[in-house]
């Protein structure tokens, strides 16, 4: 595969349902009420569950590795929250190519949550960067399989 | 009133160790998977994951950052039973800012994670609307059993001030 400075980040899309967001509690170990609990949200005057925003690095990632394939590997990402996404709600992962080069990219990156018309009604996640290693399933710090 | 007090700078250098009860296991990353709907058989079929040349399945990159597995603590009254500081800054209201994840290698099954958090520095702006904030950096390094470097983790906690700085 040959990439380019300015290529886009084919962009990944998820609607995040409160039983994805239930499943995601249980999958990360942490049961705070916030993400999930429409009671206790209500109390804290939230108009719904919050989203982990944990998962945008997840989404990131899987956006990046459906991408490249298996033979890639996501060394450095960092991201930056800016706004509350709610239970129900559609988020996009864009993203571009900044770097290339035969053994590693970098990318600019962001989330945004979807609104009507598929423009985006406002940013959850920017800035954020990825540096991904080519060729090569595992980190630097893997060893050979055995 | 400056929120960077003598007893918030004390807080740098601040660590808190913990080690899982228990290897990390195949069946979390299957699930983090499917909980996030991320169906990258890297995380599932051994027999792919030996195809591109991995010892065999391993963990969604992110979930040793994401998860409280290997903290072992009891639920807090809101549900939480991760790593915090237990930090309460007086007439502030406490936001995340972001994250910063290095991945040394994939996380495997057996790996016994042993995470090492610590307070690396605690800095004072002022918001464009005229508020204090108080930024609060941590950085967690995920090890395992053989002393590994796994990943790491650079997390930024904001604390607001709700009144406009005088």
């Amino acid at each position: 595969m040959s990439i380019t400075v300015g290529q886009a980040v084919p962009p990944l899309e998820r609607t995040i349902r409160l039983t994805d967001m239930v499943a995601y509690a249980g999958a990360t170990w942490d049961w705070h009420r916030l993400h999930y609990d429409p009671e206790y949200v209500a109390e804290k005057k939230l108009p719904g569950p919050i989203v982990d925003g944990q998962v945008f690095g997840a989404l990131l990632v899987e956006q990046l590795q459906d991408w490249l394939g298996p033979k890639s590997f996501v060394h450095r990402l960092d991201f930056t929250f800016r706004n509350l996404v709610f239970a129900g709600e559609t988020v996009r992962c864009e993203g571009t190519v900044t770097e290339a080069d035969d053994e590693r990219i970098v990318c600019d990156l962001r989330v945004v949550v979807v609104g009507e018309g598929t423009c985006a009604a406002r940013t959850a996640v920017a800035p954020a960067s990825a540096t991904v290693l080519l060729g090569q399933a595992d980190g630097p710090g893997a060893e050979p399989a055995r | 009133m400056s929120l960077l007090t003598d007893e918030v700078r004390a807080l740098e250098g601040r660590t808190r160790v913990y080690t899982a009860p228990e290897p990390f296991g195949a069946a979390a990353g299957r699930y983090f998977g499917l909980a996030i709907g991320d169906d990258n058989p890297l995380y599932s079929d051994a027999e792919y994951a030996r195809a591109q040349g991995l010892a065999g399945v391993t963990l969604p990159l992110t979930l040793v950052c994401e998860t409280n597995q290997y903290a072992g603590l009891p639920m807090d009254h809101e549900g939480y039973p991760g790593h915090t500081w237990g930090l309460d800054i007086p007439g502030t209201r406490q936001v995340r800012g972001g994250n910063s994840y290095v991945f040394h290698r994939r996380i495997r099954p057996e790996d016994v994670v042993t995470a090492t958090w610590r307070i690396e520095g605690v800095t004072e702006k002022v918001t464009g609307s005229g508020h204090a904030m108080l930024i609060v950096m941590s950085k967690a390094s995920y090890t395992n059993q053989d002393g590994e470097l796994l990943a790491e983790n650079e997390e930024s906690l904001i604390f607001v001030a709700l009144e406009k700085s005088s």
